[in-house]
């Protein structure tokens, strides 16, 4: 199937959407298609619940369109639409004496006779809908014995049962432990992979938002920020803006948020590469301190980890020998900082400049952490290596770097 | 309770069925056979037989103690299921029949009649004035609520206005008991006690067509109200027609409701008090279970205390509300301690 033979589920046009005759949201156009999985991102009060619930019909729009399957979401029945149409609210679901069973198979009513007696298919459709979401051991239990984890999985196996062409789910993460806010984001992404439908969440977490949606719609103060694949649309900037992050920035290729430190424990060089510093980079910076690294490749997983937290880095353009400027650059730098950390990073062809930079600094008399093991060191550094400070870990370096801090008062 | 228990109980249904059953028959054998005149098993088969009335006998079974064995089985299978609907439409467990102030019309209506002199030109009518009095008020209070609730879409706004409704027709009540003479007074409040003595066939045959037609009608209306359970949201996006739906609720519970009060005076507590257990006897919340359950249960709980209420002080009776919240309140607080489960 092309991506252009896709028919749009949904196509909303104009709306919008608020409480009596107050609009939380204007003016939205959007267009969901089948099979793909839709977040809509926003800071607390965006409008996302609104929203969600307008596109449910339990909330009429204040202006606009909503199409369903290129019909009006108002000219279906409501039973009509209860096949098309499934949700997953956010109020806790109480529903007392029920088993796990009896409340899922509650999402065949639109599909069950007038008593809601169930056929077969009926019964397939339920097991198969448990299954769905790794829940079959659950079919007898009490849903009021279920954790919230396990309960949350059940409330969508319900709203899978129902058989919609598009789910609605408002906050299906909150309250989850990061176990089931996985495993219930991944149940989401192969639902749409696999069974075609169309999954509308709100989203807080624009890490994981990034990484399942095929698309995101980013709203604040009103109005959509942002819509499109999040490939294009979650830049550095408009993340932080849609947040009002401060001390924190969303990295685009890592898809992650990074705190920034504010270097009030001491200045630190640290020289790393091909991915050996990102630890490092964390925990020196939850730690306090002020960071410097170099001399490291554009395309490494420590440039842009290092970036994101706010370290100054000296960078060489990917696959290129490191260069004599860029040497002197982070020498420079080197001279300022109170100690010098040594990540054990692999040594190639490319990076033997970063040895040398080593071997100065502890020539100049600076105190250089290392991670590297023993025999490794003592075949790069020869007789230097006995001046270097050999740690096991990460940890076990902080730990000897803050001991050193104290003892020598920096 | 734990999940192997609940599956067990559930899979024992049709015994627990059965059971209530027999409870029943046999409430309703006692409630003949034993009175101020004890009546033999062999008499009382040989008297329904001949239906003959001609006899002492004859005429004590066929025009006093059948008609409110039956009015107290009916007037109990009603107020359960009122109970049941209204506890599922406001999903709250401590909601019975007469939340929505339809006892509180029916008792101030019966008030300005036995209280005030102004039902004086109409005497002869006295006992049957009672009846029309409590319907006039009970389906007035019912209108006024189907009214409102065609304008509120909330529940808990709902709920609060019936309570509003039962305090105001309340304030009025007490203001005439205030200036009533004591011996009215008596008489007053033994009807707010409720009782299902003296019924007529003519009573019993108006309650037993039009109550079972409402029961048809909510049977119908389990499906809507299991999906009810999950909340007025969910049960939109599944497909029930809320505004139809609220209506229908609305107008059988209160309908079941008036039409016991009008003719039994309010009987408190079975709306209540059977629900709740009906729903931890079947170890579940499917309707299509509570309902059958709640007809079969309050109609017995309520004809044994019916028999309660004739037989513990004899010649003298007692209120059936007094004993019906005399045992039911105990039972069920037990229950809900030992199953350790939320409704």
């Amino acid at each position: 199937m092309t991506r252009e033979s896709l028919k749009n589920v949904m196509d909303i046009s104009n709306l919008s959407v608020g409480y009596k005759k107050n609009p939380v949201l204007q003016s939205l156009y959007l267009h969901f298609r089948q099979g793909q999985f839709i977040s809509l991102l926003g800071p607390n009060g965006a409008g996302k619940t609104t929203l969600l619930r307008t596109l449910a019909r339990l909330l009429s729009p204040l202006k606009g369109t909503i199409l369903i399957e290129e019909t009006d979401i108002h000219d279906f029945l409501q039973s009509e639409l209860a096949k098309i149409l499934s949700v997953v609210l956010t109020d806790r679901i109480s529903p007392g004496l029920f088993s796990v069973f009896e409340f899922v198979s509650l999402g065949r009513y639109p599909h069950t006779g007038f008593l809601g007696k169930l056929k077969e298919a009926d019964k397939r459709s339920i097991s198969g809908s448990l299954s769905q979401v790794h829940a079959e051991t659950l079919i007898n239990r009490q849903v009021s014995t279920l954790s919230d984890g396990e309960r949350q999985k059940v409330v969508i196996a319900r709203a899978i049962t129902q058989d919609p062409s598009l789910i609605l789910l408002d906050e299906p993460t909150l309250h989850l432990d990061l176990k089931h806010r996985m495993e219930v984001m991944s149940i989401l992404q192969r639902l749409c992979r696999e069974k075609r439908i169309t999954v509308v969440a709100s989203l807080h977490d624009v890490d994981i938002a990034s990484k399942v949606s095929d698309r995101v719609v980013l709203l604040k103060e009103g109005r959509i920020v942002g819509w499109g694949a999040p490939e294009e649309v979650l830049k550095e900037e408009i993340v932080s803006s849609l947040y009002d992050f401060k001390g924190a920035i969303f990295n685009q290729r890592l898809g992650s948020i990074e705190i920034r430190g504010n270097g009030h424990k001491g200045f630190v060089f640290v020289v790393g590469g091909m991915g050996s510093g990102a630890v490092l980079y964390r925990l020196l910076t939850k730690r306090g301190f002020s960071i410097s690294t170099g001399v490291i490749h554009e395309n490494d997983l420590d440039c842009y980890v290092a970036k994101s937290i706010g370290a100054e880095c000296v960078t060489e353009a990917p696959m290129e020998k490191i260069g004599p400027e860029n040497l002197s650059k982070a020498m420079r730098l080197v001279q300022e900082a109170d100690f010098v950390i040594d990540t054990g990073f692999p040594v190639g062809k490319l990076n033997q400049g970063n040895l040398r930079l080593l071997k100065d600094a502890l020539h100049l008399g600076k105190r250089v952490f290392t991670i590297r093991k023993d025999e490794e060191a003592g075949r790069f550094f020869n007789a230097d290596a006995g001046d270097l400070f050999e740690c096991k870990s990460e940890i076990n370096l902080l730990e000897r770097v803050e001991d050193y801090l104290t003892t020598n008062k920096i | 309770m734990t999940d192997q228990t609940l599956s067990i109980r559930r899979n024992k249904r049709g015994m627990i069925f059965s059971m209530f059953f027999v409870l029943l028959l046999f409430s309703l054998l006692i409630n003949v056979m034993i009175g101020s005149i004890d009546i033999p098993f062999p008499e009382l088969y040989r008297i329904v037989l001949d239906r003959s009335t001609e006899s002492i006998h004859g005429f004590i079974i066929w025009k006093i103690r059948i008609p409110r064995a039956i009015a107290a089985f009916l007037g109990g299978a009603y107020l359960a299921i009122a109970g049941l609907l209204l506890q599922v439409f406001f999903r709250n467990p401590i909601v019975g029949p007469f939340i929505l102030g339809i006892s509180s019309g029916a008792t101030l209506m019966v008030s300005i009649v036995m209280l005030t002199t102004l039902s004086m030109g109409f005497l002869s009518l006295a006992p049957f004035l009672t009846t029309v009095a409590a319907f006039v008020g009970a389906y007035g209070a019912m209108l006024i609520v189907l009214a409102i609730a065609m304008r509120v879409k909330s529940g808990v706004t709902l709920l609060i206005v019936g309570l509003m409704i039962g305090y105001l027709c309340h304030a009025i009540t007490s203001l005439l008991i205030a200036f009533a003479e004591q011996e009215k007074v008596k008489g007053f409040v033994l009807w707010q006690l409720g009782s299902f003595s003296g019924f007529k066939w003519s009573e019993i045959q108006v309650l037993f067509f039009f109550g079972g037609l409402i029961l048809i009608v909510v049977y119908g209306l389990c499906k809507p109200l299991n999906a009810f359970l999950l909340g007025e949201e969910y049960a939109a996006t599944m497909g029930v027609n809320i505004r139809l739906f609220r209506i229908l609720i609305l107008l059988c519970s209160c309908a079941l409701a008036g039409m016991v009060t009008a003719v039994a005076g309010p009987v408190a507590f079975i709306g209540l008090a059977i629900p709740h257990m009906v729903r931890l006897f079947f170890a579940t919340s499917d309707n299509r279970v509570l309902v059958p359950g709640a007809v079969l249960l309050g109609g017995t709980v309520t004809s044994l205390c019916d028999f309660v209420a004739h037989q513990l002080f004899s010649p003298v009776e007692i209120p059936i509300s007094a004993i019906t919240a005399f045992f039911g309140a105990p039972i069920v607080i037990s229950l809900l301690l030992k199953r350790k489960v939320s409704i």
